[in-house]
């Protein structure tokens, strides 16, 4: 290449960077008319059209990365602005079928679940394929309607609450389960290694070797035996470096073998029945495809029910423990708190200010609940932990049971930073809620 | 703009005025706050994560967007970070301020029937806020505590309709869309009477007058900050306390103040002097009767209650703590009277009708 082809495309290319949600707004004003439904008053598209159709649908974010950073270079921004304006005819489409939809929806006098939020995928999939919307498509409206409001999961949970009304198939799980408990046994290698790397992996890296090295100790990180260990070690009377029951993943020390069905003795995610995890998979399912094989999915969960941590993977593994080694350092009402990671020092001081937001709105106090009605939620929130870890591990379960990687490092972080945010709000607005009670009676 | 790490986040600038005279903000990746009644300020952003905060071009443009995060990017928290070329565009902000202050004139608009500070109609500054945050959804791509339009409309839907006022018309017909689209339950009914039941409470405040026999009596503020809003009666000196001796007990009466329409049933109470004490809870007319007791626990007779000093007498209510100081409650006070007698460009239908109400 001649360093005069090089400085001709540099001067092409005089734009610089952009936001990532400008490059969308844009895009979608050049699209023009025929999508107003799915626009906001100012012609830029409706937060759930971003979420919900154009994110996943048309800039597949889970296969094209380049396209989810805050900001984009102008080339990336190029492709994306032309990927949306490309499917113009489809978000048209998608925006009559919408229109259809909320039509049926009246008819049917259907009130129930977000009308964007459930509707918008499915209207772009019938907008891809069935094209625009036509008289004779009515019907399929109505059939879309009955499935999203009846609900595919309801009928899965029904598949699976028959399975396993069969004693047969009870026993079948339970004596799988008497062999998977036993083969799950810790090997007592050392831990202090595994620590070290995730100091690593919860830093910061500002360099880009220092980004390269965190992943790398990541990797490894995942090869190591602690996580398997721990978790093994958690179902016996051997040591683990903290009280399973004090951070809220089970309610009995040591970890008992998981139920079949039926109560399960507590609410911790480590108490649940097998069928109860089942049940939990299959609610999140809705968006998946195909539904699973309901009795494979049983005999899979007993596996993983039994193995340490309740999960399979040894990525989610090694997730968990170092989500446990984040929560143990996080009390969103404590004010000056020293945590050991970077990482777990950022969302410390996001969740101060979250109290502190709570505070200045007059549903908490300095530090604390401003009505007595709130303690028990307020107690909560300040053992953080719990709740954090609650959260975190139903993620993993959904990644475990679905087979995502956790193995890179940055999407390891956002989920361990993704949980707090999600649990602080959460309880937050529990908080708000138990103010807020007497108002409405 | 400059960036600084204040408490391991970046932000624009220190809290620009402490509680209660701040209304803040919550928004995808950020806390946005200004001093509740400075509204030409621009925000101070605090970013919770600079990364999310995709909204940002919208107020500093797509080259201060881009600067922000660019700068932000792995910087040393030590630093400070000058952007000269980088600042809130004019009046690109004005709607999430008047958002903030929505928020803000639901939890701390100090209504008095002391002060003659009207109440606000709660379910018409509810759907107001509750409209304004629909329509700034750009600002919510991850769902922050003041992203929940649901939580403004649910308790609520009851109390709009039957105000026989255009503009009330208009906003229940937009919540109606709104919970429509949302699949709410939401169906406004008559307010007037309701409305007039936010006062009768009020009716029931105390009036000063010593009670008879009396060992000790005083009055007190009971600092906002403390309590939620909604239940006394914002003035100063809401509280009236007696230590009055009764048959052979000595007994702390406590009487604060009460505006409604919550009630005060459940709040904690507590007089102390020295080793005296009394400790309890108010009831839902804003009364208590407490027994006093010495350090010993023991109740204190009347011989001993009229030997003691009460001078040294301090009442807490609610959470306790730190609390505002009252030159920060006058502050607010000359703010919502100021709001009330001459309503600004920004005044929420809320305050309108309030201060059409007070002629």
């Amino acid at each position: 290449m001649s360093i005069g082809s090089a400085t001709s495309e540099g001067a092409v290319r005089v734009q610089s960077a952009v936001p990532r949600r400008a490059v969308i707004d844009r895009a979608w004003r050049a699209i023009g008319s025929g999508v107003e439904v799915l626009s906001a008053d100012d012609g830029g598209p409706l937060r759930r059209t971003v979420k919900r159709i154009l994110d996943p649908l048309v800039l597949r974010l889970r296969s094209n990365t380049s396209y989810s950073a805050p900001v984009l270079a102008p080339e990336v921004a190029a492709a994306m602005h032309t990927l949306i304006v490309g499917h113009g005819p489809q978000l048209r489409a998608t925006a009559d079928w919408f229109v259809m939809l909320k039509a049926e929806r009246r008819r049917q006098r259907l009130t129930t679940g977000n009308a964007q939020e459930l509707y918008f995928p499915v209207c772009f999939e019938l907008a891809v394929t069935k094209g625009v919307p036509q008289k004779e498509d009515q019907h399929t409206a109505t059939e879309v309607l009955h499935d999203l409001h009846r609900g595919r999961d309801r009928t899965a949970i029904e598949v699976l609450n028959r399975h396993v009304e069969d004693p047969a198939v009870v026993a079948r799980l339970a004596s799988l389960r008497d062999r998977s408990w036993r083969d799950v046994r810790p090997d007592g290698n050392i831990t202090g290694p595994f620590f070290t790397g995730l100091v690593t992996v919860l830093g910061a890296a500002v360099s880009h070797r220092e980004v390269t090295a965190r992943q790398r100790v990541w990797t490894a990180l995942i090869a190591d035996a602690t996580p398997y260990n721990l978790g093994a070690s958690a179902h016996g009377a051997a040591t683990v470096p903290w009280s399973i029951v004090e951070i809220g993943l089970s309610s009995v020390e040591p970890q008992r073998p998981p139920a079949i069905d039926g109560d399960a003795g507590g609410d911790r995610p480590m108490d649940r029945s097998v069928v109860d995890r089942v049940r939990a998979t299959l609610r999140r399912a809705l968006d998946r495809d195909e539904l699973p094989d309901v009795p494979l999915l049983c005999a899979e969960e007993v596996d993983r029910a039994c193995a340490p941590w309740g999960l399979m993977g040894e990525d989610k593994q090694a997730a968990l423990v170092a989500g446990v080694e984040m929560a143990t350092d996080l009390r969103p009402l404590g004010d000056s708190v020293s945590t050991r990671y970077e990482l777990s020092g950022r969302v410390q001081a996001r969740l101060v200010k979250e109290a502190y937001v709570m505070h200045a709105r007059r549903y908490l106090a300095a530090g604390g609940a401003i009505h007595p009605r709130q303690r028990q939620v307020v107690d909560e929130l300040a053992a953080f932990a719990r709740p954090y870890l609650s959260r975190l591990w139903a993620r993993l379960h959904g990644r475990d049971v679905w087979q995502e990687s956790c193995g890179d490092v940055d999407d390891l972080r956002s989920l361990l930073e993704g949980a707090a945010r999600s649990v602080s709000l959460d309880h937050r607005q529990r908080i708000k809620a138990m103010l807020e009670l007497r108002a409405a009676g | 703009m400059r960036l600084i790490n204040e408490s391991g986040l970046w932000t624009t600038g220190a809290a620009p005025a402490p509680i209660p005279a701040v209304a803040v903000l919550e928004v995808s990746g950020a806390v946005l706050s200004w001093p509740v009644d400075e509204p030409s300020r621009s925000p101070v952003m605090s970013f919770t994560d600079a990364a999310r905060a995709d909204w940002m071009w919208r107020i500093l443009g797509e080259t201060g967007h881009v600067a922000v995060i660019e700068a932000l990017r792995d910087a040393d928290p030590a630093r400070m970070i000058e952007l000269p070329s980088v600042s809130v565009l004019p009046g690109s902000a004005d709607s999430l301020r008047r958002l903030a202050l929505g928020h803000w004139l639901r939890r701390w608009w100090p209504a008095s029937r002391r002060d003659g500070i009207t109440v606000l109609d709660r379910g018409v500054l509810d759907a107001e806020v509750a409209v304004l945050t629909a329509a700034a959804e750009d600002y919510f791509t991850d769902d922050t505590l003041d992203a929940d339009v649901a939580g403004l409309l649910a308790p609520r839907g009851v109390a709009l309709a039957s105000r026989r006022d255009p503009r009330v018309e208009v906003l229940v017909a937009q919540c109606r869309d709104l919970a429509d689209e949302m699949g709410l339950e939401w169906a406004a009914q008559d307010v007037g009477v309701a409305r007039r039941e936010d006062y009768a409470l009020a009716a029931g405040r105390a009036d000063g007058s010593p009670s008879p026999g009396a060992i000790a009596t005083g009055e007190v503020t009971i600092a906002w900050s403390v309590v939620p809003p909604g239940v006394f009666d914002a003035a100063e000196r809401n509280l009236d306390w007696a230590v009055v001796s009764e048959g052979a007990a000595v007994t702390a009466r406590l009487r604060a103040a009460v505006s409604g329409p919550d009630s005060a049933a459940g709040i904690p109470v507590s007089l102390r002097c020295g080793p005296f004490h009394a400790v309890g809870v108010l009831d839902a007319t804003g009364g208590a009767a407490l027994p006093v007791l010495d350090a010993d626990g023991q109740p204190v007779d009347e011989a001993r209650a009229w030997d003691a000093d009460w001078s040294a007498t301090e009442i807490s209510v609610g959470a306790g703590g730190a609390a505002e100081s009252g030159e920060l409650r006058d502050r607010v006070r000359a703010f919502a009277r100021a709001r009330l007698a001459a309503p600004t460009a920004d005044a929420f239908l809320a305050e309108l009708l309030a201060a059409e109400s007070d002629y």
